[in-house]
């Protein structure tokens, strides 16, 4: 079996929840001797799609399922909100529309799914039962 | 998180350890609004020991960009780690805020 791990968080604690997840993700990542940069950008990511889950998905219960492969980390997030792909949106051309406009301009909104999709190798989402279902791949 | 705050002449110097993330950012925004309800107007955060930084984070940061820029205050960094440059580029943060290496730097001229 390859090195991993799952943790599902519920109703009452999500963000409690968030917390164990980030807690249990660095010290799988400590054991398992990844590179910092990798545990940090995973870190990140993770970050934003349970803060966005939580925040606006109305999910009861998420799961997260880690798994180291021999050259690649796969994070899988399942949740039980209503249906929502947090990549729909077409992927903006880089820099982000607003990112070099002036401070006093600016802005943040979209913001965080930009770094997952910039510091991962792939995203996907997909809808699964009445699940949603988003598995995010680092390379190694 | 740890956040602790010290003071060289008129500029409050932040040090923040740990993750800046949506767990986190209400506790350094507490922090940041102290010291801008202080009169704080020039404030140096050092980053050095800051892990990682998530768009929760960015958000606070920005903020009190503003808010600084309005009352003719400053706002710099400073240590940024490979993660959190990385995190400022993708956003574009690099350009907007003002982020130098050393804190030596960051004081000189504020």
């Amino acid at each position: 079996m390859r090195p991993g791990f799952r943790i599902g968080i519920g109703a009452e604690t999500l963000w409690d929840g968030a917390d164990r997840v980030g807690a249990k993700f660095a010290e799988f990542a400590e054991a398992q001797g990844l590179p910092a940069a990798i545990r940090r950008g995973v870190s990140v990511a993770l970050d934003e799609l349970l803060a966005n889950t939580i925040a606006y998905g109305g999910a009861a219960r998420i799961v997260v399922d880690v798994t180291l492969h021999p050259n690649r980390l796969s994070v899988m997030l399942i949740d039980d909100g209503k249906p929502f792909d947090p990549f729909g949106q077409e992927a903006p051309p880089a820099p982000l529309p607003g990112t070099a406009l002036p401070l006093e301009e600016r802005s943040i909104g979209g913001e965080g799914i930009h770094l997952v999709r910039r510091m991962m190798d792939d995203v996907r989402y997909e809808r699964r039962a009445d699940r949603n279902v988003v598995v995010l791949t680092k390379r190694l | 998180m740890e956040i602790t705050t010290r003071t060289e002449q008129d500029v409050t110097v932040l040090v923040l350890v740990g993750h800046l993330d949506s767990n986190t950012s209400p506790e350094a925004q507490q922090a940041l609004d102290a010291i801008l309800a202080g009169g704080g107007r020039k404030v140096v955060i050092d980053f050095r020991a800051l892990d990682y930084i998530s768009s929760a984070g960015l958000r606070v940061l920005l903020g009190t960009a503003k808010r600084l820029s309005q009352e003719r205050g400053a706002l710099r960094l400073f240590g940024l780690n490979e993660t959190v440059r990385e995190v400022f580029e993708i956003s574009g943060f690099a350009t907007i805020l003002t982020v130098v290496d050393t804190e030596a730097n960051a004081l000189r001229g504020l």
